[in-house]
């Protein structure tokens, strides 16, 4: 190639690098990304849900500092919980949240120094379910007393044996994974939600019973699949004969044996009485 | 317009200038403000959650304490919770665990070395904390036994509570949404309960009413009064298979025997 077409050449490929540069740099906007939880994550046990978020082509400056001026490359965090205003972060760093059992959704959006909204918009958010439970497992439940064909008084407590699952207080909060009460039905009657496994039920009916132990939700609607077990044991009814009646029948037999011999005694006196006055007359 | 004049007006602009009648603003830069974003004023933070407080500043720089010269226009923000210290916070959000009950936040911006500004820069809301959800209207309900039951003398009543955390007598009063269940027997107080255990009856026969009542932490009646009533029959020994009793007759015999025995002691003996 001349020398001529070179000097012509490389600026031209110079230019349109830059130039393809350029507008690669003009293209990158701020952007917003949450990291964890993941989407629709469970986040189990009670424990607070920790909120890990980047920010890229955006610096987080705190919002009215002296002579600050409103531009779109600078600005802050606002989070919502469930459409609530929470918090104003303007560090990256983990956000954590104390949350009720249930579904959420965590919003964040990048925001400008005076809280105007960036144009486009520039927001990420997240769907997470909190439970007091654990977050995965499948719940089991198992009556460990009283046992099968076990022999037992009017009134029984009820050991009830539940794993992946916790037993919380009933007070109308939304339903949660692994999470609920445990209710005892009694012959087919349900006899009580209870949020501990040592159940509780009086004066049941003589005979053969059958309980049966089921884990339901929060609003007491049974788990899908069903988590229920079933114990049928047996309630003596009282003695036969009873304290009072054995004491009456003794003393008959007693008053009854002494009759007989008074009897007795009488039939012989009689009849010794009517041999001397034979030999007399 | 001649030079003179032209001159004797520029001075003139000068001199008024340089006085600052005509630059008021420029000179007299705005004092540091301070709002609080959220939670809004007498909020009811529930579920027993922390306060969560976000506030707002202008021409003001948050900075750490004791990071730098203290200036008027930086500084962090004092946190005072029911008029005592509670933190300080050179972010705009501070979080607050907080018991049940009405609290007043109040937020101060104070120089690095923690003296307020002159003049003083406060912001003040006042927040209700509940162990119980924050809306909703509480229910109650019985959930066993059922209407009209005939019982024998124990038995056990189960209930089911909703928007309404039951928490033990001692709280603040005038919380929302929390408190406990008074039970009424009969129309005579009966006990009160703390938790969604069972109520253990134990009732002589006849019919009987039960009354449960949700009642706030102060012992009174909620607005509007939430309870739930069941009328009962008790009849003891229901669901007994009663066993045949031959007490009776064997008293009787015993009472014959005994006429037998005394007809036999004391009868005259009849000799053909």
């Amino acid at each position: 190639m001349a020398r001529g077409a070179w000097a012509i050449a490389v600026p031209l490929v110079l230019l349109s690098s830059l130039f393809g540069l350029t507008m690669e740099v003009r293209a990158a906007g701020p952007s917003l990304s949450i990291l964890s939880p993941a989407n629709d994550q469970v986040i189990g046990n009670g424990t607070a849900v920790i909120v890990r978020f980047a920010v890229s082509n955006f610096a987080l400056v705190q919002p009215g500092r002296v002579g600050q001026t409103v531009n779109p490359t600078e600005g802050h965090v606002d989070m919502y919980v469930d459409g609530a205003y929470s918090r104003l972060l303007t560090r990256v760093e983990p956000i954590s949240l104390s949350l009720p059992s249930g579904p959420h959704v965590i919003r964040l959006q990048l925001v400008q120094s005076d809280g105007s909204p960036l144009a486009p918009d520039v927001s990420a958010s997240v769907r997470v379910l909190m439970t007091h439970g654990p977050a995965v497992g499948t719940p089991t439940i198992a009556i460990v007393w009283p046992k099968p064909a076990a022999e037992t008084g009017h009134d029984v407590y009820f050991a009830i044996e539940v794993t992946n699952f916790s037993l919380v207080d009933a007070h109308g909060q939304p339903n949660a994974p692994n999470e609920g009460h445990l209710q005892l039905v009694l012959n087919g009657v349900i006899q009580e939600p209870r949020a501990y496994d040592l159940g509780f039920i009086v004066d049941m009916p003589d005979g053969d019973n059958t309980v049966t132990a089921r884990l339901v939700n929060n609003d007491n609607t049974p788990l899908s699949p069903d988590v229920s077990t079933s114990v049928t044991f047996h309630i003596a009814g009282a003695t036969n004969p009873i304290g009072s009646e054995q004491l009456t029948g003794s003393v008959s037999g007693i008053l009854a044996v002494i009759l007989v011999v008074l009897l007795i005694r009488r039939r012989k006196a009689v009849a010794r009485f009517s041999d001397q006055k034979d030999r007399t007359s | 317009m001649n030079r003179t004049t032209l001159i004797l007006v520029c001075v003139t602009i000068g001199l008024v200038g340089g006085s600052g009648i005509l630059a008021p603003n420029a000179r007299a830069a705005p004092g540091p403000t301070l709002s609080i974003v959220a939670p809004a004023n007498n909020a009811i933070v529930g579920n027993g959650s922390p306060v969560a407080i976000v506030f707002a500043v202008t021409n003001f720089n948050l900075t750490e304490p004791d990071a730098g010269p203290s200036t008027p226009d930086s500084g962090h923000a004092a946190v005072f919770v029911d008029g005592g210290f509670a933190e300080t916070s050179s972010t705009n959000t501070v979080v607050i665990p907080l018991p049940s009950g009405p609290h007043a936040i109040r937020l101060q911006l104070v120089m690095n070395n923690g003296s307020a500004l002159s003049p003083d820069v406060t912001a003040s809301i006042a927040v209700m904390v509940t162990r119980g959800p924050a809306t909703g209207a509480p229910g109650l309900s019985i959930a066993s036994p059922r209407e009209g039951a005939l019982l024998g003398t124990d038995s056990t009543v189960s209930f089911r509570v909703t928007n309404f955390v039951l928490v033990p007598a001692g709280g603040p009063a005038g919380v929302p949404n929390e408190g406990r269940i008074r039970v009424r027997l009969d129309g005579a107080n009966y006990s009160e309960l703390t938790d969604d255990a069972p109520l253990h009856l134990n009732l002589k026969d006849g019919p009987h009413t039960l009354t449960l009542e949700l009642i706030d932490n102060g012992g009174q009646s909620l607005t509007p009064a939430v309870a739930a009533s069941l009328h009962i029959s008790v009849r003891a020994l229901v669901g007994r298979v009663q066993p045949f009793d031959a007490t009776p007759y064997f008293a009787l015999a015993n009472v014959l025997l005994g006429l037998g025995i005394v007809a036999a002691i004391y009868r005259k003996l009849e000799v053909n």
